[in-house]
């Protein structure tokens, strides 16, 4: 088989693994910022197994997302194409984003309150910027 | 500075990202003092080739470190400021990891 297939194939699957993690990272920081102030053992619990999973699986799925993506775009000499440009952009917020929901539930770990109001849209930001991303790799409009 | 509540797990964030400063700032020094030189000294471009996406991933990492360790501790607004100008200009890690490294020393002596 050829290697672009392989390195779409991981590709796909690393950023489908990515993704998964930064909805749930989205919804857990959410979750904290809709009942400040009340934290359970059982919330703190959650917020521990999210936040393992998030430097466990979700960083490393991000980075190997960016390898495999940049691979084949090198391949494919995409790198002059707009529509990369434009899906480059969105990933490196979606990377942004998830350095900041890291950030945000290691603080929130420590037992903090004080998070920024604007993370409540994280998840509903993450599909948003996937589905932007699904649509411009598959019709590469320009 | 505010004293973080959990000053152990803050210390190994802050030690993370002086390691990431540290490996962005000698992937650079690689890229420019090695692979850059063989390429136009030799004509062989396999060393750009192989450093040129290696420094980019740990220049990715890098930045992703320094968001994350900015937004979990309540880093003073200058502080901030100067970390992320460095980011973005070559060699800056090296000024970051310093930064960081009596940042680590204050913590610990906290």
């Amino acid at each position: 088989m050829q290697v672009y297939l392989w390195l779409k194939a991981f590709h796909i699957a690393a950023t489908t693994t990515w993704i998964s993690g930064l909805v749930v990272a989205g919804l857990a920081v959410a979750s904290r910022l809709a009942c400040a102030g009340t934290q359970t053992a059982q919330d703190r619990s959650f917020l521990a197994a999210v936040r393992r999973w998030d430097r466990c699986v979700t960083l490393p799925a991000m980075l190997l997302a960016w390898a495999l993506g940049i691979a084949m775009a090198m391949q494919a000499g995409w790198f002059s194409s707009p529509w990369l440009m434009i899906k480059l952009t969105i990933v490196g917020a979606l990377s942004a984003l998830n350095g900041v929901l890291s950030g945000t539930l290691r603080r929130l770990d420590r037992g903090a309150d004080h998070t920024p109001a604007a993370l409540l849209y994280a998840a509903p930001a993450t599909i948003l910027g996937i589905v932007m991303i699904a649509i411009l790799v598959v019709t590469k409009p320009f | 500075m505010t004293a973080p509540s959990n000053p152990t797990e803050e210390l190994g964030q802050l030690r993370r990202m002086r390691l990431v400063s540290i490996i962005e700032g000698c992937t650079l020094l690689i890229l420019v003092f090695v692979a850059v030189p063989i390429k136009h000294l030799s004509g062989h471009a396999i060393a750009t080739t192989i450093m040129g996406p290696v420094h980019g991933m740990a220049f990715l990492l890098y930045v992703w470190t320094l968001i994350e360790t900015i937004s979990g501790a309540d880093f003073p607004r200058a502080d901030v400021a100067r970390m992320v100008v460095a980011a973005f200009i070559p060699f800056g890690a090296f000024l970051n990891e310093r930064a960081l490294r009596r940042r680590q020393a204050l913590l610990a002596s906290a």
